[in-house]
């Protein structure tokens, strides 16, 4: 038995105890789910007001009850949703040893503490494209349920590579709420990034420097604004790697060097 | 004897706080030994430092004669620690928490859970979550994490905290063991001084960030021995008729005070001498000076 494999043992088993898992995975779902009851109602409005489901003063401006369009609606739920489901949970995972003020239990043992925050990462990184996969799995049986046109198999092939690179993409930028969650001491730090770093993506790419700003890079990866393509270049893909480099460093760099008082 | 623990001028500083002021600390291997001090005074710096938590601001620290990296390396797999309050997964059982602890030692026989689970007493909580625990067996939980790997050393911080009577008792014992059939070395830190005068081999006194005493075992036997204490109404007349019968005597303000083994051990022999002399105590007592009224003495008493 490794020291990574034992920590990698230890954090399955705390996830799999964990009721965070389950809602995330329940937070995650209603995606589909609602992109769904969207092609529904697009479907057919007439029938949905008269089933209740609309309002008669509603303005339904998704755009047509097509595959292309659920597609698009899981990308950028896969950015925007995943950006905080992710970041709640990876701030768990980290803050959780401080809040429970179980960190001072993982410090001085024979196991180090890289491989401790190395498990961490690896949990973190697969319970999120679970999560990834699993939103996007529901949005294909949800569209074959509502029965919507335009199905193809380029279509499928683009809109993998847009959801699940969308996805990758925000896991990528996840260390830095590894850090806050570690460097804070708990949940709250964390959250304070989160929040921050949403409303910093907007106003990036709303100045037209999204390519420059790793946050903003998912939400443009995901077709949000308009074809990828025109908003990114190689330089965004550079710039997003490089800072999760430095979150993954800073992270590691911190649990093995800080003082540990909490 | 080798030394289990050593530091050398070993300084924590937190900003402008000075927490652990240049403190030598050696702590023999099988020694059993208390480090004393009121909250703030260091206690917990000191024994952070000493399990590589934090790192010193100057000084360095030795454990089982391993220096400690600056990235908290060390000989984990040899020491047991219990640092400030107990804490666990409250949503994992207390065989769960345990074993989490016995993989990260990377430990093969998942029997020393069971085992560690039984001699802590803990049978009837195996299978509780840990986070509907009571204070005390959070407490054995604790130390069952301490104990499961069967280490050299025990570094731990208020070891009695959250004990009932009983637990404190059976606990004492435990470690007394642990000393005496293992040869393990045990630092550990202690508000219940009473506790700490009945188990230790030495101790540490830290104030405010200064080790100002350390007490051996002929320092703690002194502060250990009885005496009599006796006051009368006329105290010349007592001196006197305890004069004439041999005995040596101190005066301590208005009381004399009897070192001699014969009297402490037949008080009312003096009583009965006194009274045929015809001073009969106003007072007799058999006194014990102890660990806390010199604990208090030292670091001032109440802050």
């Amino acid at each position: 038995m490794t020291n990574f494999s034992s920590a990698l043992w230890v954090e399955i088993l705390k996830l799999r105890r964990s009721k965070v898992a389950l809602f995330t995975a329940i937070g995650f779902s209603v995606v589909p789910l609602i992109g769904g009851l969207f092609m529904i109602i697009l479907k057919d409005p007439v029938k949905a007001q008269s089933m209740g489901l609309i309002s008669t003063k509603a303005q339904l401006t998704a755009g047509t009850a097509e595959w292309a369009t659920l597609f698009n609606m899981l990308a950028q739920a896969t950015a925007v949703g995943g950006s905080i489901i992710f970041a709640i949970f990876t701030a768990w995972i980290f803050g959780r040893e401080f809040s429970d003020r179980t960190a001072k239990e993982l410090l001085a043992l024979p196991t180090p503490r890289e491989a401790i925050v190395g498990a961490k990462f690896v949990v973190t990184a697969l319970w999120t494209l679970f999560l990834t996969l699993l939103c996007y799995g529901l949005g294909l049986i949800v569209g074959q349920l509502v029965d919507i046109p335009g199905w193809s198999g380029e279509l499928f092939r683009s809109a993998t590579v847009d959801i699940l690179g969308t996805g990758v993409l925000v896991i990528i930028l996840l260390p830095f709420v590894a850090f806050s969650a570690s460097a804070g001491k708990g949940y709250l730090p964390s959250f304070g990034w989160l929040v921050l770093t949403v409303v910093m993506a907007q106003i990036a790419a709303i100045t037209g420097w999204g390519d420059w700003f790793p946050w903003s890079v998912p939400a443009l990866f995901s077709g949000a604004v308009g074809p990828r393509a025109e908003f990114l270049g190689a330089h965004s893909y550079v710039i997003i790697l490089l800072a999760s480099l430095i979150g993954i460093t800073a992270t590691f760099y911190w649990w093995r060097n800080a003082d540990q008082t909490k | 004897m080798s030394n289990a623990i050593e530091t050398n001028q070993l300084t924590k500083r937190f900003g402008d706080v000075l927490a652990v002021d240049a403190i030598d600390l050696r702590v023999g291997t099988g020694e059993i030994y208390g480090f004393l001090g009121l909250n703030g005074a260091g206690k917990t710096t000191t024994i952070r430092a000493l399990l590589g938590m934090i790192r010193p601001s100057a000084g360095d620290v030795k454990v089982l004669g391993q220096a400690l990296g600056a990235d908290g390396r060390g000989p984990w797999a040899q020491v047991g620690h219990l640092v400030e309050s107990p804490s666990a997964y409250p949503e994992l059982s207390v065989r769960e928490n345990l074993d989490i602890a016995r993989r990260l030692h990377s430990k093969q026989n998942s029997k020393i859970v069971d085992e560690i689970i039984e001699r802590l007493s803990l049978g009837s909580y195996a299978d509780r979550k840990a986070g509907t625990l009571s204070m005390g067996n959070l407490q054995r939980l604790g130390l069952a994490r301490a104990l499961l790997h069967e280490p050299e050393l025990l570094i731990l911080d208020e070891p009695a905290n959250g004990l009932d009577p009983a637990g404190v008792v059976e606990i004492r014992e435990l470690l007394r063991a642990l000393v005496h059939d293992k040869g393990v070395t045990i630092f550990m830190s202690s508000h219940i001084l009473t506790e700490v005068d009945r188990l230790v081999t030495r101790i540490g006194i830290i104030h405010n960030g200064k080790l100002i005493e350390e007490l051996d075992t002929q320092k703690l036997e002194q502060l250990r021995a009885r005496h009599l204490e006796i006051q009368a109404r006329d105290l010349p007349a007592a001196q006197l008729c305890l004069q004439s019968a041999g005995y040596k005597f101190t005066m301590k303000n208005e009381t004399i005070v009897l070192n001699d083994a014969h009297a402490i051990t037949h008080p009312d022999y003096i009583a009965h001498i006194l009274v045929n002399a015809g001073t009969p105590p106003t007072r007799l007592a058999v006194e014990q000076q102890n660990l806390e009224e010199h604990f208090l003495q030292l670091t001032g008493g109440v802050r």
